[in-house]
């Protein structure tokens, strides 16, 4: 097969004719396609991180019993807890129960007794996710995480009412029953948690005499408001005895919110996208018109126009395929190193990204080289007389 | 003769300019759309954030605990302290009051309600017994400056939705909570009767709320009202606030006591929460102002992510497109090496050739940058109208900018080309080689 062999060592001349030229192609192309391949990667990484993100606001679904009302606040039972599902395929639900009583409390042994309401949590470290964002409470957030035995966590209001510093025993009295706490920190949250101590849920249930109830159960769930929806379908058949309901605030607020930060997101992605690829292609383009006169003495030697086309379209493929493979992998890379600089965790790499980034530079390539097409009506005489 | 070969170059290879001059335009097309659009996200996501409702509370300072379970506040309503309803209006004078996009007050009270069917209250058919909620709709707050302001819970509480409509300020109207709704029987249009301390009132419903949490199970009528069966006339236990407000950056965490003066001016004209809560102490006495953390931290955090995430973006359309368009001017410096040649032959130094070619590509960068910048602009428009419905805020930065980066690239990208160029032997050159 002279001819394959011959067709290759031309390809191999013109692309190692000038290194000058090669480089600046394969920049053209490799940029194209690691930005491609970038955006991509870091588009569907970031829509995922933002539902994370959004999980800042506290929880987004509460389960509370059917006839919780001003009346009756009833209760449910622990187990409630168990039917719901923690993994989705958007990630964990992360889930806390409470119990919520009001209670005199007063600094042990004889301090001034003053109602509030405590929080029977469970987890009880949840407490410390509330807290993170608090500048003044991160510091203490360390230690809500170990919860101890008799261990409480104090609203700064109620705090300031009682006068209590850190590790002061208090004493919580409903009615009969009592049970006593140490301060381990403070919770500065502008909510209500500000006027509440949360203690382990057991203390709160013995405090109340109502062991394995619980008032509510408070949600984190991840994922698009879509696939939040459906889990509180999903919830309100599984807890037929609860009131499943989104917090409505937050739900609609970053229903919203989601959709209009994915849409500029899709939106300028895809604007950069089509952009750097007729950027590309008219670099592409720029470069391959000044193939006149290779395509002139082609064509006086005998060389058919459709050979000589397939010639140099061949010649932009490779390139797009060399430009398109080390782009793409410097743009997931790249991607990754991004993730990182804005959400803290470096982007998954997706693995579909790379072909299809290469496939696009590719695609790219050949496009820009499609005006050579207009090559084919060039006499060779005009061009060895050196007409232009 | 310098204009002239300048000239000749453009009228006499069209095609070649074009598809430089194309490369360049789309690039700096990319770059100002990118630009424009992620100056202006900011402000347009700031105002979304809204929809989540009040980011201060303010109370009174001398006020008891609240306690609080799911939102119904369990304490009697002659318990703990008020604040006059009459100074609301000095909230529009403090120095970020445009930041201020609404408030509202609020009084709760228990309250029996039951409706006309059921006669007296003491006949429990539909009598129920619910919280009910006074608050302002739509309500016209005069501001010492003269002006007048009007805001309401619909502004604070976006989220609330209201079958029928809401209740004119200052009627004997109310909503009722879609659960209470349920639970009682009330309907769009019947009179609902509320015992108070003095007289029965007679409240027509006009509309039915749902939003999703205690409401739900409240009645909201006018502030007046809820004023009345507490028995506060003229005040107000809780106010709503929400602000547009600048997420908190490390200089905003800092304790405003510690900040030496210079730093504090800074910190109090940045409209940080924090400052904003401040300003708003100064003008309401007697109140503590609290930050609702939850809503103004996982904004600050999400907004600044974002707002990250645009700028790279935005940086990586920059880079592309100036690779793009040096390797677009490259070629074309490169292709011309015949020439070049010719020019040395014919005496030219390195360095007139140089600026000859220079000049060229300068032409070049500033009509495509031109022509990339009104179709940048254009592309910016129409990105921020379908996702924000309004147009970016026209910026000379961005044209400065978008001028700027395409001399500095084309420069860039023919300066390696040029500098081999004018190494160049003609000989050679010309004869082919």
């Amino acid at each position: 097969m002279p001819d394959r062999k011959m067709f290759w060592r031309i390809i191999r001349r013109l692309l190692a004719a000038n290194r000058g030229r090669l480089f600046v192609i394969l920049l053209a192309l490799g940029a194209g396609a690691a930005i491609t391949a970038a955006l991509l990667n870091l588009q569907v990484d970031a829509k995922r991180r933002l539902t994370t993100e959004f999980r800042a606001f506290g929880p987004n679904v509460v389960i509370v019993p059917k006839d919780s009302s001003l009346s009756t606040s009833g209760t449910l039972p622990e187990s409630a807890a168990r039917s719901v599902p923690i993994h989705l395929p958007t990630g964990s639900v992360t889930l806390s129960s409470a119990l919520y009583v009001i209670a005199t409390v007063s600094v042990a042994p004889s301090g001034k007794p003053v109602s509030a309401v405590i929080r029977g949590s469970s987890p009880f470290a949840v407490v410390s996710v509330l807290l993170r964002s608090s500048s003044t409470a991160a510091a203490n957030s360390g230690e809500a995480n170990q919860p101890a035995e008799n261990a409480c966590v104090v609203g700064v209001r109620v705090a300031q009412q009682l006068n209590a510093q850190q590790n002061t025993q208090l004493v919580l009295a409903n009615g009969k029953r009592h049970e006593s706490c140490h301060v381990v920190s403070f919770q500065k949250t502008g909510g209500p948690e500000d006027d509440q101590i949360t203690i382990d849920l057991r203390a709160a249930q013995r405090l109340v005499g109502l062991p394995d109830r619980i008032s509510v159960i408070e949600l984190r769930v991840p994922g698009a408001p879509s696939a939040i929806e459906t889990l509180i379908a999903d919830l309100e058949r599984r807890i037929p005895e609860a009131n499943v309901r989104p917090v409505r605030q937050f739900t609609e607020g970053e229903a919203k919110i989601y959709n209009r930060i994915s849409r500029i997101l899709s939106y300028t992605v895809v604007l950069v996208l089509v952009l750097t690829a007729l950027c590309v292609m008219a670099a592409m383009t720029n470069v391959a018109m000044e193939r006149r006169n290779d395509v002139g003495l082609m064509k006086a030697i005998g060389g058919a126009t459709r050979r000589v086309l397939r010639l140099f379209l061949a010649e932009a493929a490779l390139l797009g395929l060399t430009g398109g493979i080390l782009g793409a992998a410097v743009g997931i890379l790249l991607s990754m190193w991004l993730g990182k600089a804005v959400f803290g965790i470096a982007a998954r790499p997706r693995l579909i990204v790379y072909p299809v980034a290469v496939a696009l530079t590719i695609i790219v390539a050949i496009a820009g080289a499609f005006p050579l097409r207009r090559l084919a009506n060039i006499r060779p005489a005009a061009v060895f007389r050196g007409e232009t | 003769m310098f204009i002239r070969l300048v000239a000749d170059s453009f009228s006499r290879r069209p095609r070649h300019k074009l598809l430089t001059g194309a490369a360049l335009a789309l690039g700096m097309a990319v770059a100002t759309a990118a630009l424009s659009v992620s100056l202006d996200v900011g402000d347009r996501l700031a105002r979304e954030f809204r929809s989540l409702g009040a980011n201060l509370l303010v109370t009174a300072q001398a006020d008891s605990l609240p306690l609080e379970i799911g939102g119904v506040d369990y304490r009697p309503v002659n318990a703990g302290a008020y604040l006059p309803e009459s100074d609301l209006g000095k909230l529009k004078t403090i120095f970020w009051r445009n930041n201020i996009v609404g408030f509202a007050p609020a009084v709760e009270a228990p309250v029996d309600a039951w409706t006309k069917s059921s006669q007296t209250h003491l006949t429990p058919a539909v009598a129920a017994h619910a919280t009910l909620i006074g608050t302002w709709v739509g309500h016209v707050v005069s501001v010492p400056d003269g002006s007048t302001y009007v805001t309401g819970i619909e502004k604070t509480n976006p989220w609330w939705q209201v079958d029928g409509r809401w209740f004119k300020d200052g009627a004997q109207e109310c909503v009722v909570g879609k659960s209470f709704a349920a639970r009682s029987g009330v309907k769009i249009g019947s009179a609902l009767k509320i015992k108070t301390p003095k007289e029965n009132l007679s409240l027509f419903v006009t509309g039915i709320l749902s939003g999703g949490a205690s409401e739900d199970d409240a009645i909201v009528a006018p502030i007046a009202i809820a004023q009345e069966i507490a028995g506060k006339p003229g005040e107000y236990r809780r106010l709503y606030i929400s602000a547009l407000t600048k997420p908190e950056d490390e200089f905003g965490r800092r304790d405003p006591n510690t900040l030496a003066p210079a730093d504090y001016e800074r910190w109090y004209c940045t409209p940080y929460i924090s400052s904003i809560a401040l300003q708003i102490k100064q003008v309401l006495p007697g109140a503590d102002v609290r930050v609702i953390r939850r809503v103004a931290d996982g904004e600050g955090a999400i907004l600044t992510r974002v707002r990250s995430l645009l700028w790279l973006v935005t940086f990586a359309s920059l880079l592309a497109a100036a690779l793009a368009v040096g390797a677009s001017s490259a070629a074309s410096v490169i292709e011309r090496r015949t020439e070049i040649g010719l020019m040395k032959a014919l005496g030219a130094g390195s360095g007139t050739v140089g600026f000859l070619l220079a000049a060229e590509q300068l032409l070049l960068a500033l009509v495509g940058g031109a022509l990339g910048y009104s179709l940048g602009i254009l592309l910016a428009r129409l990105v921020g109208q379908k996702i924000f419905g309004v147009a970016p805020a026209f910026s000379f930065l961005v044209l400065g900018v978008i001028i700027g980066l395409a001399a500095v690239v084309t420069l860039l990208g023919s300066a390696i080309p040029l500098r081999r160029a004018s190494r160049f032997e003609p000989a050679p050159i010309l004869r082919g080689e």
